[in-house]
């Protein structure tokens, strides 16, 4: 049977809930078989069919969120073709993993830090609040709205190929420019947060110059400096309100 | 009544969006702090909470099964507090404001990994019926509803903690110095320790270098 595009709007809609189950037993499992059921029950109809389709593909699966039209779109159309259900079952244990680590690499430590920074940046340049969300909630969806749709278009189009397809894509470089991008971004802000501008006063030079050395630290020590500022914070509120007494 | 209301809803978007429907990341920090203090009618105090915030989220990743704080409901809930409390965005309130915000978030994400563990329950519970879909469909957005209730809970009782915690720290005078040399030291830390995420300073040292040179020039002329 030919896969109608009611089916496949469908099935893009109903990808922005794929996580709303997400457990540790079975990961984005349900989410998934919920994302295709308009194409199982348009080639199963109901009964044990449906049945049986539903219990096979609600099992265990992953991906990142945005990038799961890949894998629905060429199951949707292996269902349609009528392909067997041990090669659907091979074809999805062969994709979710790499389907998860693509996503990840791309949007939750590429695309989505670089347009936080960005937010930060409006903000801290002194653009209005709204100014700065609205400029992070555009740019963001708007990328996040063609990694979505276009994941579907890959996956409905190259069915179980789809794999080879990516690879021709220039993924990598997309990655490089976009953690080039992010690296230089936190350059940029880093001499702004240490001069105190996240309140938009501008602190004395000795608070600076330890702000630098701060960054220096972080530098070298990367997220695990995360646990070391909170206890910093701490201290300040001790000494801010003991000097403040004083 | 009604702020503490469309605090509690707005909670429940911002829980909701951070993993169960549809990720379009109002769950940011930098989003929900400021609509956090809009609820409240001062969304300006809200975004600089949900600014410094954001500096401590940029770095954390959601990836695969990591147990991670959520800064979305904790941000939206200190921003509101800290509105509801009438006070300026002052500095050592912020600085209270922020690290409520950041033990909060500990609590939150507990709460989080608690509803996925409930979730295993929601979906594993499999009985053939005559509309094996229908039954799934309910079930999956069930799970949504109970995280969106899980982050009604978690914005108001964060929400009203902040509050209490800013008025009586207000109670007291505070060294604003100090306490902006806090947030800047910390948060310059935090900042750093992102370039990991972009590939650190063996790979990206450079293009850092390139940066903080700008930076520089900006903090200069302005």
């Amino acid at each position: 049977m030919r896969l109608t595009r009611g089916a496949g709007l469908a099935m893009l809609l109903r990808s922005f809930a794929v996580q709303a189950s997400w457990n540790y037993r079975t990961l984005i499992g349900t989410g998934f078989c919920f994302v295709l059921l308009p194409v199982l029950r348009a080639v199963y109809g109901g009964g044990e069919h449906l049945h049986d389709a539903v219990r096979r593909h609600s099992g265990i699966f992953n991906s990142h969120p945005y990038l799961v039209g890949i894998a629905a779109g060429a199951v949707a159309r292996l269902e349609a073709e009528g392909a067997e259900p041990q090669l659907v079952e091979r074809f999805k244990s062969a994709v979710r993993g790499s389907l998860g680590s693509l996503g990840d690499r791309l949007v939750w430590a590429g695309w989505r830090p670089v347009c936080a920074l960005l937010g930060v940046a409006g903000a801290l340049a002194g653009a209005s609040w709204w100014l700065a969300a609205l400029l992070f909630l555009v740019l963001y969806n708007a990328g996040h709205l063609v990694i979505r749709v276009g994941a579907f278009q890959l996956g409905l189009r190259y069915g179980r190929n789809v794999a080879e397809h990516l690879r021709t894509l220039p993924l990598d470089r997309v990655q490089r420019s976009l953690w080039h991008a992010g690296a230089f971004l936190v350059g940029v802000l880093a001499p702004l947060v240490a001069a105190g501008e996240l309140l938009a006063d501008r602190l004395p030079i000795a608070w600076i110059f330890a702000g630098a050395v701060a960054t220096a630290v972080g530098v070298r020590f990367g997220t695990a400096v995360r646990l070391p500022a909170v206890v910093v914070l701490m201290l300040g509120v001790v000494v801010a309100y003991a000097l403040g007494g004083a | 009544m009604t702020g503490w209301i469309l605090l509690a809803l707005v909670g429940a978007m911002v829980a909701i969006d951070g993993t169960s429907f549809p990720q379009v990341m109002i769950s940011r920090p930098l989003v929900s702090g400021a609509l956090g203090g809009l609820v409240f009618g001062r969304p300006l105090e809200g975004a600089v909470v949900g600014v410094i915030l954001e500096v401590y989220h940029v770095g954390t990743l959601p990836i695969g099964a990591a147990r991670h704080p959520e800064g979305g409901t904790a941000a939206c809930a200190a921003a509101g507090g800290l509105a509801v409390a009438g006070l300026p965005a002052a500095a050592p309130e912020v600085l209270v404001t922020v690290l409520l915000a950041l033990l909060w978030e500990r609590f939150t994400g507990r709460t989080v990994d608690l509803g996925r563990r409930l979730n295993e329950r929601i979906v594993q519970v499999w009985r053939p019926g005559p509309d094996p879909g229908r039954e799934l469909e309910r079930r999956h957005l069930a799970a949504a509803g109970v995280d969106g209730v899980r982050g009604m809970v978690v914005t108001v009782s964060g929400a009203l903690t902040t509050f209490l915690a800013v008025r009586l720290a207000a109670a007291w005078p505070a060294e604003s110095t100090v306490a902006a040399a806090a947030l800047g030291i910390a948060g310059a830390a935090v900042l750093g320790g992102t370039l990991g995420v972009f590939g650190g300073w063996r790979e990206k040292g450079r293009t850092f270098l390139l940066g903080v040179a700008c930076g520089l020039i900006l903090l200069a002329v302005t």
